[in-house]
């Protein structure tokens, strides 16, 4: 009876450490890496003006200018999985002192964008992009409409009122992207070790893809120069 | 294009014998046609689509390409099939249609200092030379505060379309009629008596009477959409008042670059925004109109002070999500030297009053409706009491398409009413493409 015991026992541990052993392995195996890097914009768009107040009565108010430094990279083509993983999310993009901000972002698709309105007078949100059309119509001050961005593409948006306000949303189908900061800088996180094509955006202008290796559990660098 | 274009003008006689430059109509639905077309539409995606911006930001160009092309139901002897306005209710200033027009205006603002800036405008129709539509300065004296002072060819004081005649600005493709309908009432001639003004009921296009310039040419609009006067404007704003002030060389509806009868232009005024989406606007102005040499053949040019436009207007503008509605009226007064009897009831009074609106129906597809009248007082002559010019009923529905950002077509059908005229009603279809950066 204790011999059986004590054979029952080790067959326990070692069917245990069979299986442990294989998702150690397993998990070695799916290891992610990353991809950091950066962008380097030889000229930067400017910022939109207004057109001409010819027919105004006096100077138009004073307005916030957004930059046009940050950028996005992103992954051409996703692994396999990728598009099950997506967790959609709820951003914003505030309407202030006639810009909206942040002037770009980049959501996977799903998520919902709260346009809020912050200045005391009207605004109205639209886009007339193939990927995403809407318009939100007239709000005033302290309201919110929001948009559930379903489809992957580069989305344009616009003011109706304030024609000179417009932003970016670039929407993807899986979650291999990421904005660069002011100085150009990103990484791109959590990505299955491979070799991917990488693609940088600026204000509509995209770079040439670039194959980059992801090795298992390491980060991988980019750098790239746009315009 | 715009050699294309200056080779679809002709020059067309029409039944009143007043040369009138008009847009080939094969032409222009040819072009309209193009431009909704994918393929050129997919070219259009090349254009333009923000000002041009250069001199370190000081120098800003916009630009707007219209293109307008309508059709009545009433034949005339030159054409049966899709022919022009032959009531001339939409006719301007410069005996154009503004229903058949291809319209290019170029703006450009430069920013000389922070406070000081040159604003300009010049436009062509119909591939006509081009002229200097508005050239002015703007000076801001104090960067806090909402103060500008706007000297030259500025933009009107006086009501609210006066500022939106730009087709991408408006919601259909006719002008209002206050802004746009030609009375009998002329700045350079005048009617002897009552009778003879009766005589030009629903002829504004080409009136004429025996005091002054006999020949027949256009009468005026209540207040003039297409051209701007020459002055001095001061403009400023505090919380939700908005106010501006003028004075300028011509009136309300002949306005001038030179003066041409001593008198000036006083022109006010003031909106207020009480609530987000309500825009509420009074407006007056007070000018004499009549030439010198028109008072001078009446034999009352020392008085050429008292012959004057006096108008009062008030507008309303109201949005909310997805539909916008306007309401605006105006009464002006004109007074002119009585000659000889039956004599004129002064003043004469014209009364315009119109109702707009717009509903967007899905992203970049709206439907719009104008109901408009102008009204006159009435006087009488020696066989009848009747109002002085003949009253003008128009209706207007339509909607726009952007198929780009910057691309709009729209499309409007109109139906015009008066009970004196060759032609008394008409019904047009218009189509309208617009662009714009």
């Amino acid at each position: 009876m204790r011999s059986a015991f004590v054979c029952a026992l080790l067959s326990c541990v070692a069917v245990a450490s069979i299986v442990l052993t294989n998702h150690a392995v397993e998990l070695r195996a799916a290891a992610p890496g990353a991809i950091r890097g950066r962008v380097t914009l030889r000229t930067v768009v400017p910022v939109n003006e207004r057109r001409p107040t010819v027919a105004e009565l006096g100077t138009p108010r004073e307005r916030d200018f957004s930059d046009r430094l940050r950028s996005v990279v992103y992954l051409e083509s996703a692994p396999r999985g990728a598009f099950e993983r997506i967790e959609p999310g709820r951003v914003v993009m505030d309407q202030r002192n006639e810009t909206f901000v942040p002037h770009l972002l980049a959501v996977t698709t799903g998520t919902v964008v709260d346009f809020p309105n912050g200045d005391p007078f009207y605004h109205n949100v639209f886009s007339l992009s193939k990927a995403n059309r809407f318009d939100l119509g007239r709000y005033p001050s302290g309201k919110l409409k929001s948009v559930q961005f379903t489809r992957p593409g580069i989305v344009r948006v616009f003011c109706e009122i304030h024609s000179h306000m417009n932003a970016y949303i670039l929407v993807f189908s899986h979650p291999f992207f990421a904005v660069t900061d002011d100085a150009g800088r990103f990484r791109i996180e959590n990505i299955p070790p491979g070799t991917y094509n990488v693609i940088a955006w600026n204000e509509g202008t995209a770079s040439e893809p670039k194959p980059v290796t992801v090795p298992d559990g390491a980060t991988s660098e980019a750098d790239f120069t746009l315009r | 294009m715009y050699s294309a274009a200056r080779k679809a003008v002709k020059l067309i006689p029409t039944y009143n014998s007043l040369p009138v430059r008009t847009l080939s109509p094969w032409w222009l639905a040819g072009l309209t046609l193009a431009m909704t077309s994918g393929s050129v539409g997919a070219a259009a995606q090349s254009l333009p689509s923000e000002p041009i911006v250069f001199g370190d930001g000081r120098v800003t160009i916009g630009a707007e390409v219209t293109g307008t092309f309508a059709c009545t139901n009433s034949a005339t002897s030159t054409s049966e099939v899709c022919s022009d306005d032959t009531g001339y209710f939409n006719y301007s200033d410069y005996q154009h249609s503004t229903l058949r027009m291809l319209r290019v205006d170029v703006s450009t603002a430069v920013k000389a200092t922070e406070r000081l800036s040159v604003l300009a405008e010049v436009r062509s129709e119909d591939g006509e030379r081009v002229r200097p539509y508005a050239l002015y300065v703007r000076l801001k004296p104090w960067s806090e505060r909402a103060f500008d002072i706007q000297a030259g060819r500025v933009p009107p004081t006086f009501g609210a379309f006066a500022r939106r005649t730009y087709p991408s600005d408006n919601l259909l493709i006719g002008y209002p009629l206050a802004y746009q309908y030609l009375t009998s009432l002329r700045p350079d001639a005048l009617p002897a008596n009552a009778d003879e003004l009766l005589r030009m009921q629903g002829r504004g296009w080409r009136s004429s009477f025996s005091v002054g310039n006999a020949a027949g040419d256009k009468g005026l609009p209540i207040a003039s959409a297409f051209r701007w006067d020459t002055g001095v404007q001061v403009h400023g704003a505090i919380r939700i008042v908005d106010a501006a002030l003028s004075v300028t060389t011509g009136s309300l509806a002949n306005p001038l670059v030179g003066d041409d009868n001593g008198g000036k232009q006083i022109a006010g005024r003031v909106s207020v925004r009480p609530l987000p989406g309500l825009l509420l606007g009074v407006s007056a102005s007070h000018s004499p109109y009549l030439t010198r040499a028109v008072t001078r053949a009446a034999g009352v040019e020392s008085e050429n002070r008292n012959y004057t436009q006096t108008a009062f207007g008030a507008d309303v503008e109201y949005s909310r999500d997805y539909y916008l509605v306007r309401f605006e009226t105006i009464v002006s007064d004109w007074r002119l030297p009585l000659v000889a009897a039956p004599s004129i009831r002064l003043p004469l009074r014209a009364t315009s009053t119109l109702v707009e609106g717009r509903y967007k129906i899905r992203p970049g597809l709206y439907a719009a409706a104008r109901l408009d009248h102008l009204g006159f007082s009435e006087i009488t002559g020696t066989t009848r009491t009747s109002t002085w010019d003949a009253p003008v009923t128009r209706y207007e529905i339509g909607g726009g398409y952007s198929i780009l950002r910057n691309v709009l077509l729209k499309g409007s059908f109109q139906y015009n009413s008066r009970p004196a005229g060759r032609t008394q009603k008409l019904k047009l279809g218009a189509l309208q493409l617009v662009f714009w950066f």
